[in-house]
């Protein structure tokens, strides 16, 4: 679906993205993670042809995006607004119509989409008259409203109210599975963990990881097990608790060292005959999204 | 092309809808005439002190009744031989001044005097000096000994009158005057639309930036597409605006005309003689096509090359405070247009000077319209709309360049380094 290789952007000296490539696939929801300043914003700006890479290519449905690609794209920058002196309905229509909708097509979706929120009796008022959360659903419809094949959005729960970031989450899934291919940015991890199929991590204009949850969180395995038994136990002393462990002595985490094995674990704690689970444990994406941005 | 059709729609719309859109284009003719009317009465009647003024008159070395010299609302009286008691009467407001000619030789008046000076207005003054001198010079023609019905025989009346061969090769009335009053007049009105609805430009530019608008714009749309849509869709605002003002003018000077006829004022024969029915006979010797077409297009070719301009100010600057330090050098090109139409237009208006600025396209929307009444060569009109143009569109793609970069920068005030650069970086 799209394609982004060894694409680069400078401000200036600065090199703002460095050698980025990154792969989405056709109806995947994808979560582009970073600190503040890392550089998404200035990638997704050139997804959504908004600026264009100083170096490298970007690839839509195997031809190079232009101006032409605008109906297929559907984007919420972060730095969002409207015309406060317009109505609600002109203002939909006329997004709509700049993305290549007809007039009248135009007319139907902003209709369907008003009576879907339940926000029809809105139609007439002019954007200063409604309250923050009300401009926001306004803002979110006003980006998929030409119902785009792919849909950018930078930072999408960032400053909507919890319901609102709730219905945009609703309908993030249900455009997924409506067939569209969904990239956002995000710094809460659990919208990534609850949303995303697959996720690429961008510090300092680098991406320093990209894969599925469940690859990632394998490919960080740190040699941890996670153990609890019926009643309190006592870790032998060549077992190591680990970072996060809780220091309860029912529960325990346990960092094996090179030469220790899980085997060796389980016995011990088959051993103690109280055990009640053990399993692998993996980092969160919180964990490694921490790592990754501060070991850079 | 659909997309700056869309922009164009939306500019327009908004626009013409708005309300105080309407009422300013139904108020501002009837708010000019009543201000122009205002004015014109209280220049002329209003102002005027219709009360009786006393003036006490002495003049040793002038054989003169004082009441010889009364006139209009000037009653001259004989100076009282006490000062003092003068001057009481001055001070409690029985009497306006007193008026003192001391000189022998009356051909200088440097010893005359107005005491009370300052209750006096300047025109008051001016009418004062005017009349005095005036009849001094009578008494001296007297006393030189040149009777009155000489003096009548030897009075010089009308002028020179500019006379040009015409297209037709036919030796016709000119009007020199009345084609600079038509020429400053269109470049008068083009210069006020080039900033009106300019600055409507910069505004929507601006409003998108300061509203965080732009990048979702900028996603949907190509700047140049952008731009250009704004300003032909603010400039059918204007023009509707311009049109409707036309219009209710019309409307609103046949119904003042049709009210004054109606009071039974004939025109005054005498008033056939005065200069205003020349002015107005010289209207038909006016080159008509020529002004008509230089008008419209220079009227719109200076709106569309300013406020493409106008509009990269607007995509460059965060708030309205800062448009200040862009405003004056881009408002500067149009001021020195109108020095040089003074200037130069007025002595030679198709000399050399005037034929180069009304080439530049930064000043020929004033130099060309002031031009216009003077027999252009046609050749210099499409030659200096072609080169209007032609800047026209490449200040539309510059502008748009900056508009892309520029509307994407928040935080500081942009300098004219920033913006080159912008320029270079898109």
């Amino acid at each position: 679906m799209l394609k982004v290789s060894h694409v680069y952007k400078y401000f200036d000296d600065q090199c703002v993205n460095n050698d980025i490539c990154l792969e989405l696939r056709e109806g995947e929801i994808f979560g582009l993670l970073g600190p503040n300043g890392a550089g998404k914003t200035t990638l997704m700006r050139m997804l959504a042809t908004v600026t264009s890479p100083d170096r490298g290519e970007i690839l839509l449905n195997g031809e190079p995006l232009t101006y032409k690609h605008v109906p297929l794209i559907g984007y919420m920058p972060e730095e969002r607004g409207l015309y406060r002196k317009m109505s609600v309905v002109d203002q939909l229509l006329y997004f709509a119509e700049l993305k290549g909708l007809s007039r009248s097509m135009a007319k139907i979706h902003v209709k369907k989409w008003l009576q879907r929120l339940d926000i029809i009796h809105w139609a007439d008022k002019k954007m200063e008259e409604l309250s923050k959360g009300m401009a926001q659903k306004i803002q979110f419809i006003s980006t998929i409203l030409h119902e785009p094949k792919f849909l950018i959005l930078d930072e999408p729960f960032s400053g909507f109210d919890p319901v609102n970031a709730d219905m945009v989450k609703d309908l993030i899934i249900e455009l997924k599975n409506a067939g569209t291919t969904i990239l956002f940015s995000t710094h809460r991890m659990d919208n990534v963990e609850e949303l995303c199929h697959r996720l690429a991590i961008i510090h300092e204009g680098h991406k320093v990881l990209d894969g599925s949850i469940s690859e990632v969180r394998q490919s960080h395995f740190r040699n941890e097990y996670d153990l609890s038994f019926a009643e309190a136990v006592v870790l032998p002393a060549h077992f190591n608790r680990a970072p996060g462990d809780s220091n309860s002595s029912n529960s325990l985490r346990v960092t094996l060292t090179e030469n220790q094995t899980d085997k060796d674990l389980l016995d011990w704690a088959y051993g103690t005959q109280q055990l009640k689970s053990f399993g692998a444990y993996l980092p969160t994406m919180h964990e490694i999204f921490i790592s990754k941005v501060s070991k850079q | 092309m659909r997309s700056i059709w869309v922009v164009l729609k939306k500019e327009y719309l908004t626009r013409v809808k708005n309300r105080t859109f309407i009422v300013m284009t139904f108020l501002a003719p009837v708010l000019i005439a009543l201000f122009y009317g205002g004015a014109i009465y209280f220049a002329t009647v209003g102002a005027e002190d219709h009360s009786q003024k006393n003036v006490y008159f002495n003049a040793p070395h002038w054989e003169l009744e004082s009441d010889e010299l009364s006139f209009e609302t000037y009653t001259f009286l004989p100076a009282l031989n006490s000062t003092s008691e003068m001057l009481q009467q001055i001070e409690n407001g029985k009497a306006s001044g007193w008026l003192q000619i001391n000189d022998k030789d009356l051909r200088s008046l440097d010893s005359t005097e107005l005491v009370g000076g300052s209750t006096f207005s300047v025109t008051e003054l001016q009418k004062l000096n005017t009349h005095i001198k005036t009849r001094v010079h009578e008494y001296l023609l007297k006393q030189a000994g040149i009777s009155e019905s000489t003096l009548r025989l030897t009075e010089v009346s009308g002028g020179i009158k500019s006379l040009e061969i015409d297209q037709t090769g036919s030796i016709a009335n000119s009007n020199t005057n009345l084609k600079s009053a038509v020429g400053f007049a269109m470049a008068m009105i083009i210069y006020m639309f080039i900033f009106i609805y300019g600055s409507m430009v910069m505004r929507s530019a601006m409003e998108e930036k300061t509203n965080r608008i732009v990048e979702v714009i900028v996603s949907s749309v190509r700047p140049f597409d952008l731009m250009l849509g704004k300003i032909l869709g603010v400039a059918l605002v204007g023009l509707t605006q311009f049109f409707a003002w036309i219009f209710l003018s019309i409307l609103l000077l046949g119904g003042l005309t049709f009210a004054f006829s109606s009071g039974g004022n004939p025109v005054p024969a005498e008033a056939q003689n005065m200069p205003i029915h020349e002015f107005i006979e010289g209207f038909n010797t006016l080159p008509f096509t020529n002004i008509i077409l230089v008008f419209v297009l220079f009227f719109l070719g200076g709106y569309l090359l300013y406020s493409s301009i106008f509009a990269a100010i607007g995509a460059a600057v965060n708030q309205e405070t800062d448009v200040q330090q862009f405003m004056l050098p881009v408002s500067l090109p149009l001021v020195f247009g109108f020095i040089i139409a003074q200037s130069v237009v007025f002595q030679s208006p198709n000399g050399q000077l005037a034929q180069i600025f009304s080439m530049i396209p930064f000043t020929s929307p004033i130099v060309m319209a002031v031009r216009a009444p003077f027999d252009v060569p046609l050749s210099e009109i499409i030659a200096s709309f072609v080169l209007l143009m032609v800047t026209f569109l490449f200040m539309v793609w510059l502008s748009a360049k900056i508009y892309r970069v520029g509307v994407l920068m928040y935080g500081k005030k942009p300098s004219w380094k920033d913006l080159w650069r912008w320029v270079r970086q898109s």
